[in-house]
């Protein structure tokens, strides 16, 4: 009786053990592109990338892992060896979500180093899509946010037509979700208007910012505020196209006061 | 003959400047007061503090520590030992950065302050930071974006605001008037525009508030930031040991 009460011991001590070395592996959620994207330093504060408050608004069971850099078109990224060590460590069921195109199409002779045509373009983003899906992850493109450039009706210019397209025609062929970045944040900049869009980007007065004691004028890339509002366009298309990453998105419990 | 001696005297002069770069005395400025200051958890994002938007302005000899915390008045940062927490941990040439006001001012809440209660509280942290050879900085509390039928913005914090600049002034305390600018910063903007600094979501906009958010009192990124600016500014003027702390940049315009 005794011995038999120590098994049944035995047993629900394996049994509690047993839960806790089942593999909990987070879904991980790879961001590649360029500077839009990526995790700036804190010496180039506020200028901030999409996928920086993107990582906020994710489930426990995600890990987002920004791997944009600065400057990188689809090539350069390649060259870097930035691409492989993500692939070596790509999980089944896992993302990759993609944003290059700023500096590809960068034709100006100052930027050769990272310029890449179009037709290596979407050669690399297909390749980016095929080594994804090798490891069982899931790919998903996103156009390039636009620039902010305005007319002189006021009315938000288009500022990546080819390689936007470009994107397009490598999900059609292959069969990817297209987050149409570019078309949604310049939506969002004609909604704020030519003037108060700027409050999205780094544009900063002189002596407002220390670290920018000259004040800056860049209609490229996001303030903290900008960057915010540029995630909020991307995981709201990922609700709407219902991607399974959909369910992992937080639902705040915050009132409308 | 003479250019070496030129030279040596060169060469000593210089080493004797070199041994006067020191090391900067590490400093802490210590930031009191309510939600508007206030870190907030990652669930509130966007809502955003201006002292959490305070800590990319000093090189590394400055450490910023933000123990305000949302609803509290001057009295329950007191009571559940936040103030305590600071004053322990103050030393000599440390700054503290006291903000509070909005909820010691409504009668109907919890954490009310009355006009004597809240002086003498504003003293108390005055004098202990001092005590401790610490600089304390009073801060008037930020404004609420609320505007009259003339597109004039209203001063929200009368009384509590003037209560503060009093006290500044007897106890010879150094004031920032937040109040004071960040109204004017609201009425530059006027009543659509300086929507964009508050925490306003439209429903459905952020994971968050997936019924949206109409906030008049809390700031969003930017209004975080703008506030923290107006802060550094005032603070520059205030503490020329500070304003030699502040980071330096090679980033130009562009």
């Amino acid at each position: 009786m005794k011995s038999n009460n120590l098994i049944k011991l035995l047993i629900g001590c394996g049994c509690a053990l047993l839960a806790f070395t089942v593999p909990s592996h987070k879904i991980k959620i790879y961001l590649i592109g360029d500077s839009t994207v990526c995790d700036q330093p804190i010496d180039r504060y506020p200028v901030t990338g999409w996928g920086t408050p993107f990582a906020n608004y994710f489930d426990g069971s995600v890990k987002v892992d920004n791997r944009a850099k600065g400057g990188r078109s689809t090539r350069t990224f390649l060259q870097e060896n930035r691409w492989q060590p993500i692939v070596d460590s790509l999980m089944p069921g896992d993302y990759v979500i993609m944003q290059f195109g700023h500096n590809d199409e960068a034709k100006e002779p100052q930027y050769a180093a990272r310029y890449t045509p179009v037709p290596d373009y979407k050669k690399n983003l297909t390749k980016f899509i095929t080594e994804t899906r090798a490891k069982k992850a899931f790919p998903i493109l996103v156009t390039p946010v636009s620039r902010r450039r305005f007319d002189k009706d006021g009315k938000a210019l288009e500022t990546h037509k080819e390689y936007t397209a470009a994107v397009f025609e490598v999900g059609a062929q292959e069969k990817v979700p297209v987050i149409d970045l570019d078309k949604m944040s310049r939506d969002l900049y004609q909604q704020f208007g030519a003037n108060d869009s700027r409050l999205l980007f780094m544009e900063l007065d002189s002596a407002e910012h220390p670290i920018y004691p000259m004040g800056r004028h860049d209609d490229t890339h996001f303030n903290d505020y900008g960057a915010r509002m540029i995630a909020e366009l991307v995981l709201n298309d990922i609700k709407t196209k219902d991607l399974p990453l959909a369910a992992h998105i937080v639902v705040g419990q915050n009132k409308p006061k | 003959m003479k250019n070496i001696w030129r030279c040596l005297t060169a060469v000593l002069f210089a080493i004797v400047a070199m041994s006067f770069v020191v090391e900067k005395q590490q400093l802490t400025i210590f930031l009191a007061g309510d939600s508007t200051m206030a870190d907030k958890r990652v669930s509130a994002y966007p809502e955003t503090g201006w002292g959490t938007r305070f800590r990319n302005f000093f090189d590394s000899s400055v450490a910023i520590v933000n123990k305000a915390q949302n609803g509290r008045s001057t009295r329950t940062f007191i009571e559940e030992g936040l103030w305590k927490s600071i004053y322990e941990n103050i030393h000599p040439g440390d700054y503290v950065l006291i903000q509070f006001g909005h909820n010691d001012e409504v009668p109907t809440k919890a954490s009310y302050t009355n006009e004597t209660d809240f002086k003498r509280n504003l003293i108390l942290f005055i004098n202990q930071t001092r005590e401790k050879q610490g600089n304390p900085v009073l801060i008037t509390p930020v404004a609420r974006r609320s505007f009259d039928s003339t597109g004039t913005v209203k001063d929200t914090h009368v009384r509590y605001a003037q209560l503060i600049r009093e006290t500044a002034a007897a106890q010879h305390v150094p004031l920032i008037d937040l109040d004071k600018e960040s109204m004017a910063l609201l009425q530059s903007l006027g009543p659509e525009r300086s929507m964009r600094l508050y925490n306003h979501l439209a429903p459905g906009e952020n994971p968050n508030y997936p019924h949206g958010r109409v906030d008049d009192t809390h700031f969003n990124e930017l209004g975080g930031r703008k506030m923290a600016e107006l802060v550094l500014a005032d603070l520059r003027k205030i503490s020329p040991e500070l304003n030699s702390r502040v980071v330096t940049s090679n980033w130009g315009a562009k």
